[in-house]
Order: C-alpha cells, then sequence, then structure tokens
C-alpha cells in the first residue's frame, strides 16, 4: 500500500514539476538577479506594481481565446492597431485627459470589432492552427495599418496638427506624444504605501476585467465557448455554433486588447506608431506563459504571477547582465532571448504533452481490446 | 416581436455610445493658454501691462508676470478659470481677481492679453488664437522605423 502510495505521488510531483517548470526557472532567475542588480527593494516593487498596471489588463485579453480553444491570440495586435488609430485621432482633436482615453476606447470599439471579425472568420478557416495563423495575420494587418497610418493619414484622412504628421505633409510621425493622457488614470485615485504608488484607478478597472471573465466563464456563451475548447464536434453536435462562438472570442479579445493598448500607452505617455503593437503580442504572451499557463489552459492566476516574474526579470536583467559581464547589453540581449525561448518551450511542451496523451489513450484502447478479445477467446 | 426589442436595444446602446462620446469631445477638449502683460491698443487707446501679474489656474503652478512677460497653462474644457493677483504698480499691494469665461472650441492656443481684459473690454480685443509653427525640417523627411521582428524593447 506504502509502495503504491509512492509511486504514485512521485509521478505526480514530476508532473507538478514539469507544468510549473517556466514560473520555477524563473523564479530561480529572479532570485539569482535580484541581488546581483543591486536595486532597492522599494523601487524594485515600484517598477513591479507600475508594470503591473500597464499591462494585466492586455494580458487578461488573452484568457477568452484560451477558453475557446483558440491558443494564444498573436492576433491580440490588431486591437493594439486599433487603439493606436484612435489614439491618433483623438491626439489629433486634442481630447486630452481622462475623456481623452474614454473617447479613444470609443473609437477603437468599432475598428476592433472588424478586424476580429475577420480575423476569427480566417481562423475559422485554419482550425487546429491558429496561432501561427493569427500570428501570421498580424503581419498582414500590420502592412495595412501602415498603409492607412502612413500613407492615408494627412492626405486622405484629415490629420490637422502639424506635430503628429510627418514634415511632407501626410502619414504619422514615428513618435506621438501622449502627454496631455500620460498616467492620468494612474494618477487619479492613486496612492502611497511606503513608498510604492499605488495606481488605485487602474487596478480596479483590472479588478472588474477579472470580475468580468469570471462572470462571463459562467454565462451560456462561457459554458459554449469552453465546450467549443473541449471539443468542436461534440459541441457541434450539442447544437452549438462553433464558428460563431468562436468569432466572438477573438472579437473579444481583440476589443479588450485595445483596451489594454489605451492603459498601456497612457502609462508609457507616447505612441511608437510603427513599433508599439509588433512587440505587444510577444510580450504579453511571453508573461501569460512564464505564469504558468499553457497553450490550453490559462487563468487569471497565470497572469498576475506571469507579470511579476517576467517584469522582474525584465527589470533586473539588465542591471544584473552589467554586474557579471560589466555590459549592461547583456542583459538586454538575455530578456530577449529569454522572452522568445519561453514561447517555444511552452509551445513544444503544449505539443509534446498532446501526444503523450495521444499516445495514452491509444494504448488505452489497445489494453480495452486485448481484454475484450480475451474474453472473447475464454467464452469460446 | 424579440428580434424587434434585440434592435431597439442595440439602437439605443449605440445611441448611447454616441452621446457619451459627444460629451467626451466638449469637456475633453484641451487648449494651451498664453497669459500676455504686454501693451497693446483697442480702437486706438493703448493700455499699459501692469507692473506684475501672478496668474494660478487650477492646481498648476502659478506664472508670475513682469511687464512684457508671457505665461501659459493648459486647460480641459470649455470654460477658464483663473485668479489674478495684480500689482498696478512697484510699491502698490497687489489685489486678487477670479475670472472665468468660456474659451472657443476651435481654438487650439488661446492668447489672452491680461491688461486688456482687466480694461473689461470686449473678447476680441483680449483674446486671439495663438497658432504654434510647426518647424520647417527643409527636404529631408523622417526615417520611419518598423521592427517587426524585434523584441529589443522595454515594455
Amino acid at each position: 500500500m506504502n509502495k503504491n502510495t509512492n509511486k504514485k505521488a512521485s509521478p505526480n510531483l514530476f508532473n507538478l514539476v514539469q507544468r510549473f517548470s517556466v514560473p520555477l526557472m524563473f523564479i530561480l532567475i529572479c532570485a539569482v538577479c535580484i541581488p546581483l542588480s543591486g536595486l532597492s527593494a522599494n523601487m524594485l516593487i515600484n517598477e513591479i506594481v507600475t508594470r503591473m498596471g500597464r499591462n494585466a489588463f492586455l494580458i487578461l485579453s488573452l484568457l477568452i481565446p484560451i477558453m475557446a480553444g483558440m491558443g494564444l491570440n498573436f492576433g491580440m495586435t490588431l486591437g493594439a492597431m486599433a487603439a493606436e488609430i484612435a489614439l491618433i485621432f483623438v491626439s489629433d482633436w486634442q481630447i486630452v485627459g481622462i475623456p481623452g482615453m474614454v473617447l479613444a476606447a470609443f473609437i477603437s470599439i468599432p475598428i476592433s470589432v472588424l478586424l476580429g471579425i475577420f480575423c476569427g472568420k480566417i481562423l475559422n478557416e485554419a482550425k487546429g492552427r491558429e496561432m501561427i495563423t493569427s500570428y501570421i495575420m498580424s503581419f498582414f494587418i500590420n502592412g495595412i495599418y501602415q498603409l492607412v497610418v502612413l500613407y492615408l493619414m494627412g492626405s486622405v484622412i484629415p490629420i490637422k496638427h502639424g506635430s503628429i504628421k510627418l514634415p511632407r505633409g501626410y502619414g504619422i510621425r514615428n513618435t506621438v506624444s501622449l502627454l496631455s493622457m500620460r498616467q492620468k488614470l494612474d494618477n487619479l485615485l492613486a496612492i502611497q504605501v511606503a513608498g510604492v504608488k499605488i495606481p488605485v484607478l487602474t487596478f480596479i478597472i483590472i479588478a472588474l476585467l477579472c470580475l468580468f471573465i469570471v462572470w462571463f466563464s459562467k454565462t451560456k456563451l462561457g459554458q459554449d465557448m469552453r465546450a467549443v475548447g473541449q471539443d468542436m464536434e461534440v459541441a457541434r453536435d450539442a447544437g452549438i455554433n462553433v464558428e460563431r462562438t468562436r468569432i466572438i472570442s477573438i472579437v473579444m479579445s481583440t476589443v479588450l486588447a485595445g483596451f489594454g493598448m489605451i492603459i498601456y500607452l497612457q502609462n508609457m505617455g507616447n505612441i511608437a506608431t510603427y513599433s508599439a503593437h509588433s512587440q505587444i503580442g510577444m510580450f504579453c504572451i511571453a508573461a501569460l506563459l512564464v505564469g504558468g499557463a499553457s497553450v490550453d489552459r490559462a487563468s487569471i492566476g497565470n497572469v498576475f504571477l506571469g507579470v511579476i516574474l517576467f517584469h522582474t526579470m525584465f527589470i533586473v536583467a539588465p542591471k544584473a547582465g552589467a554586474a557579471i559581464t560589466g555590459d549592461s547589453m547583456i542583459g538586454e540581449y538575455f530578456r530577449v532571448f529569454v522572452s522568445y525561448a519561453v514561447i517555444t518551450l511552452a509551445l513544444v511542451m503544449y505539443e509534446t504533452n498532446k501526444r503523450r496523451a495521444k499516445s495514452a489513450a491509444g494504448q488505452q484502447l489497445q489494453a480495452a481490446q486485448d481484454a475484450e478479445e480475451a474474453a472473447g477467446k475464454e467464452k469460446a | 416581436m424579440k428580434n424587434k426589442r434585440q434592435l431597439l436595444f442595440r439602437v439605443g446602446a449605440i445611441l448611447i455610445i454616441l452621446a457619451i462620446c459627444a460629451v467626451m469631445f466638449v469637456i475633453g477638449r484641451g487648449h494651451t493658454v498664453y497669459f500676455d502683460n504686454k501693451e497693446t491698443s483697442y480702437n486706438g487707446q493703448t493700455i499699459e501691462p501692469f507692473y506684475k501679474v501672478t496668474v494660478t489656474v487650477g492646481n498648476q503652478k502659478p506664472s508670475k508676470l513682469s511687464k512684457g512677460d508671457r505665461g501659459m497653462a493648459d486647460i480641459m474644457g470649455q470654460k477658464l478659470t483663473m485668479t489674478l493677483e495684480i500689482t498696478d504698480k512697484e510699491g502698490d499691494q497687489p489685489h486678487a481677481h477670479k475670472v472665468s469665461m468660456s474659451v472657443p472650441y476651435n481654438m487650439d492656443g488661446i492668447m489672452i492679453n491680461i491688461p486688456a481684459l482687466m480694461q473689461g473690454l470686449p473678447q476680441d480685443a483680449y483674446m486671439s488664437e495663438f497658432i504654434i509653427e510647426t518647424p520647417d525640417t527643409g527636404s529631408t523627411d523622417e526615417e520611419i522605423v518598423t521592427d517587426e521582428f524585434d523584441m529589443g524593447g522595454d515594455m
């Protein structure tokens, strides 16, 4: 009996370590890098809290497509692009502060919805290959975004202010200032706790999104998404419109990513017009995976753990790199390398687990067939 | 019947969103207000600047303007409320005034001449549009930087 328990316990522990290998690895990296970086606890906590407020909403937008079995939505950059277009308009119209953010959010909705529907329809044609399809789609839409922002804005789409337009008279500059709404959301209701600035309102909005996700997962549509995520054929047999459900999940993710991008950019105080969105998808997905999520399973807890671990690594890596090698660029390279490595590792682990599960199911089926045959022979 | 109700809800939601957007357009409109304590003339009448004026707008840092100085403040919305602390001549006691006025929606930069304002002259005497000229960088255009495959930045 005792032997049996031990036998059962060791694979469980192994599975647990395997499942949480990425967060564990990051805890180790952070444990080594934090003392080497020489950053004070106060500064480190301040940075982590700031980055949590800045990024959590964006990362939370990834949860719904995972619920619907569509994996990591690299297409969230579409929502980010919609938000950037909305913010460019709002900057040109000189709508500032929180009203500017609200207006940008409303303007981003129709753009995000259209892009989301388009993305969802394409992904329905590429079932089982959603991640790579959404990744390539983000490049495709980025091309259209560049066409709109670089050539149509200022020539076809009216843009008034010279500070936004390129000197040639059309197209948008590399950087658009958001100084008029910089940290307006973060500073409203902000409190200081032991020298750490807590952006209370931003956290309230993030908490509301968490509550929405929890509530949504219990609704009929949320349950449908879960069912579609588990088995599309079974869901279809149960009368669920699989294609529509998948499109809705992508549209919701895209719209939420747009809102998240507005929160992110108000914290930064400027838009890197041609590059901000291309980085955002990768960083958010890497952070979510660092938090222990996988391609087919993610929770709100994974989001927050991921933000803490991933961004701690981001903050301390350059300083630790400088302390170890004398060159802070090593730390910069390290954090980029780790970001890509985490995504690769997660994808490899997902495929391995899927194959292992398939092989286990095959073995079970074989055993059942053998048992049936044996029973048949005995009867004969 | 159900479809009609659904349509009504959708139209209602769109109308509410449009109404909120309209409100945001009005309450969120940003203006930069420039305050001049300079000599000006109106209908042949010359208006002399004050010895010193301190302009306070909301919680922003007060602008202390001597003769010929210009200050600025950013405001949001269509109403400007400022406190003016005016010293007429050197050695005089300053006297405070609270001034409120609506500002034109279409102007990004608004220039207000404080001496003309305090004379009680009409709006066109003390208020004008301030247009910032974008510096001409010649024929050289900004190089556009796109980095689809780069993750080198910070988040």
